[in-house]
């Protein structure tokens, strides 16, 4: 098929052709790099916990007398917590999983600073935390009751744990592909921490974080105020957050009670709101911006088609088949797109390279352009098409008449 | 000559209805996303200081880790270098809080959640609790509805006061005026000394450390309460070095940074002073023994605070972007339909100018038909947008940052969107508005 005609004639209504393909541009640049974000962060929010998130929920639990009997309260609390209805474990726990508090501490796999170093989320439990939380061994011990550490009163020192059960993201950071179990590892001041169980995987509180699936559990507990972390079976949340406060209230009144109770999914779901917002927010606009650019296209083609009607029967009356009018609409359309997406091409890679250097992500993946190219070359015809069925069916008689 | 051209604008729009309406939703749309893109990231730039921004600084100065810079990777927005710590030691925070040379200082934090009953039989009830000294309510102008702030020399007692947020006023005593009423807390009597009246700065500049939208506190207390009740911070405590803390006094002489200070100077020579202050206290550290990061010490006033702690995060400003790229996908899009609309309804015009109308008056009528457009699409988006900043609040308020819960509704954020829709509607109608008015008549009746 001979393209020159098509490009006279394009020629004739430059600034349309143009407008198209200068939007066509612009939709390739924004749709890729939308697309690109969307899919990072859609992939980051779907990543496992390796938590029971679901059918987890926690609260603070805090004493106000210098005297309270903070260890009678915590037994007295988890025996009567632990046999309710519904309920599989619950532990006192410093800080919370996805919740976007915690701590973090740095460690090393030899003494005196040396070796592997990595930080990781560290969180204070009891012998229940890792039930508790639903996290799975896959290797080694849970702790056992008297791994624990009960302080009387609240002390200023630093607590050094002799052992601790660690998430199999901390143990390759630390101890790369050799088995952590049983090895030692050091904090910063070389007191040495003996591995006692790997967690097949657990992130921490940070989402954000690259580091968030390094995390450790040790033991002790102290006064004067804790978390409260319930694990339940599926579905029953809410009736055991009712009957847990309750419960609590009729059991001691003297301390203060975190309410509303927070729900780990809603921890989490706050956590990743940011990413949601945005993934949301790219999704919408990517669809509008291909609607519009859908329109736009077909706005033109039926603009050049009506403004042709006398030329289209004129190449009608001297021969032109039905297929050969649809041919010519279709590849006047593919040329502004691929004028469009050659623009967009360089447009998209510019933002591509300007988000990289924004959000220190990888350097956009060509594959997405390409999809998109593709994508926008398949819409461009999909949006003639009507169009150029309209003018096939231009009769040859128009050519004798003025229109 | 106006109200002629709106009826053939109106009669323009009755010949293909669909198309204005395409027009007229490119632009709503397009208007409504920057709309809502622009009002949350106006929230998260507002500098709440307002004229005060100027006068007001932090302290920010290298106590860190010799072989870490703070912050690695991460450099001062105005002078590329490595950052300084946000935050401060104990034993700076103090040594600054000495100098004279500021009209006004503050050192403080936040603490750990207050728990106490308000009276005897009440509930225990928690707030949380920022100590301070006494400038606090001055140098932010805190408003106060009972009562008032305390002074230097209940700083020094510390006297045993505390001042109350309107809400925590509600929780602990119904809402009245409870200034003279008795707080039991830490097995003390604290006397309420002052109740403000609704106050929350968004973003919370004065303390980001904890997220630049995060509640207000409830309670606030002298700072040197902190250190004879043996207050930890609630905030973020950060440390680097290797050191013995074994009790709260090593804690209080640690490296650990926890502490905030800000600095009222007024005048430029006093702000001068205040930096050679700063730099003279580091060099007297250093030798000492402290202090082993190069001389890095910054003053921000209150907009340098909020950029070198990047209060404006990366996704408000990707998303602005993206908007503005969406509205001009939308403009490109309705300059090419409006200039498909003229060249159809070229005819008319030819007849028009062969019956005496300038090239100027038809660029003129078609300019209005354009502004038309541009008004409908304005007025739609406006509207569009409004719901979309509601839906926004309703949908992601209770989850994302506070920020979203402050977005502002007002009457002159409608205005300015409808304004720059009509901006835009025109500029995208010139050219297509040009380009038939400049069209020569004898062709198109040629073809009639």
């Amino acid at each position: 098929m001979d393209i020159r005609p098509i490009l006279s004639a394009l020629l004739r209504n430059r600034a349309g052709a143009f407008l198209v393909a200068l939007q066509i541009a612009i939709t390739l640049a924004l749709i890729v790099n939308a697309v690109y974000l969307t899919t990072q962060r859609v992939t980051k929010i779907g990543r496992p916990s390796g938590i029971d998130d679901q059918n987890i929920f926690a609260f603070w639990v805090t004493t106000y007398e210098k005297d309270y009997d903070f260890l009678g309260m915590l037994r007295e609390d988890m025996a009567m917590i632990r046999q309710m209805p519904d309920v599989i474990d619950a532990a006192p726990m410093g800080q919370v999983p996805l919740s976007g508090s915690g701590n973090s501490s740095g460690y090393y796999s030899l003494p005196d600073k040396k070796g592997e170093e990595s930080p990781a989320n560290t969180y204070e439990t009891d012998d229940h935390g890792a039930r508790a939380l639903g996290v799975t061994l896959s290797a080694g011990r849970d702790f056992e009751p008297n791994d624990v550490v009960y302080k009387q009163t609240e002390s200023r020192e630093r607590f050094y744990p002799a052992s601790a059960i660690i998430s199999s993201g901390l143990a390759k950071a630390l101890f790369k592909d050799q088995p952590a179990l049983g090895k030692d590892f050091y904090d910063d001041q070389s007191h040495p921490i003996r591995v006692i169980g790997v967690i097949s995987h657990m992130q921490g509180s940070w989402v954000g974080w690259d580091k968030v699936d390094r995390t450790l559990l040790y033991t002790r507990v102290e006064p004067p105020s804790t978390q409260y972390v319930i694990r339940v079976k599926p579905g029953s949340i809410d009736r055991v957050i009712a009957a847990v406060e309750v419960a609590l209230r009729k059991r001691d009144p003297n301390r203060v009670l975190e309410t509303p109770m927070r729900k780990m999914s809603d921890m989490k779901r706050r956590s990743y709101a940011g990413d949601s917002l945005m993934a949301v927010t790219l999704t919408t606009v990517t669809t509008l911006v291909l609607v519009f650019s859908a329109l736009g296209i077909f706005g033109l083609a039926t603009f050049n088609v009506n403004s042709r009607t006398r030329q289209i029967g004129t190449r009608r009356a001297v021969g032109a088949r039905k297929l050969d009018i649809v041919k010519y609409f279709l590849a006047e359309n593919w040329l502004v797109t691929s004028a469009g997406v050659i623009v967009g091409c360089a447009m998209a890679l510019a933002a591509g390279y300007w988000l990289s250097t924004q959000y220190q992500l990888p350097r956009l993946d060509l594959y997405y352009l390409v999809g998109g190219v593709l994508g926008l070359w398949a819409l461009g015809q999909l949006a003639a098409w009507q169009p150029a069925l309209r003018a096939a069916k231009v009769s040859p008689a128009m050519a004798t008449r003025n229109v | 000559m106006l109200a002629y051209y709106l009826r053939l604008a109106l009669a323009s729009f009755r010949r293909n209805p669909g198309l204005t309406a395409l027009m007229v939703i490119a632009i709503a749309l397009g208007i409504s996303v920057c709309m809502i893109t622009l009002t949350t990231y106006r929230a998260a730039a507002k500098n709440p200081a307002g004229d005060r921004s100027g006068v007001l600084f932090a302290a920010s100065i290298d106590s860190w880790d010799p072989d870490h810079a703070y912050d690695e990777g991460e450099t001062d927005p105005d002078t590329g270098k490595p950052l300084a710590p946000n935050m401060l030691t104990y034993r700076d925070a103090r040594a600054l809080f000495a100098s004279d040379i500021p009209d006004r200082k503050l050192i403080m934090y936040q603490s750990n959640d207050i728990y106490t009953r308000a009276d005897k039989g009440m509930e225990p009830q928690y707030f949380r609790t920022r100590m301070t000294t006494a400038d606090f309510f001055a140098m932010f102008e805190v408003p106060f509805l009972y009562g008032g702030p305390w002074n230097a020399r209940a700083d020094a007692g510390p006297d045993p006061v505390i001042v109350l947020s309107k809400e925590a006023n509600q929780k602990a005593f119904g809402g009245v005026n409870s200034v003279g009423r008795i707080i039991h807390w830490e097995k003390r009597d604290f006397r309420v000394i002052g109740v403000l009246d609704s106050w929350e700065p968004m973003p919370k500049y004065f303390d980001v450390s904890n997220g630049a939208f995060e509640e207000m506190e409830g309670a606030y207390v002298p700072f040197s309460w902190g250190q004879v009740l043996e207050l930890g911070s609630h905030g973020n405590t950060n440390c680097w070095k290797t050191e013995v803390i074994d009790s709260y006094q090593s804690f209080l002489n640690s490296e650990c940074i926890w502490f905030h200070g800000w600095f009222e100077l007024r005048t430029a020579a006093k702000q001068q002073a205040f930096r050679e202050f700063l730099d003279n206290y580091v060099l007297e550290q250093k030798k000492h023994g402290r202090f082993p990061r190069p001389l890095n010490n910054y003053l921000y006033d209150v907009d340098g605070w909020l950029k070198r702690n990047k209060v404006v995060d990366d996704d408000n400003k990707a998303m602005l972007v993206l908007a503005f790229a969406f509205l001009a996908v939308c403009l490109v899009n309705t300059v090419g339909l409006l200039l498909a609309k003229f060249l159809n309804a070229a005819p008319t015009a030819g007849i028009r100018r062969a019956l005496g109308a300038s090239r100027r008056d038809i660029f003129w009528q078609h300019l209005t038909e354009s502004g038309a457009v541009a008004l409908a699409g304005g007025m739609v988006g406006g509207l569009l947008g409004l719901a979309g900043v509601w839906a926004l609040r309703a949908w992601y308020g209770r989850f994302v940052d506070q920020a979203l819960r402050a977005l502002p509704f007002d009457a002159n954020n409608f205005l300015i969107i409808i304004a720059i829709a009509v901006g835009a509607g025109l500029v995208a109608g010139l050219y297509p508005a040009w380009r038939i008015g400049r069209a020569a008549p004898a062709s198109y009746l040629k073809v009639q």
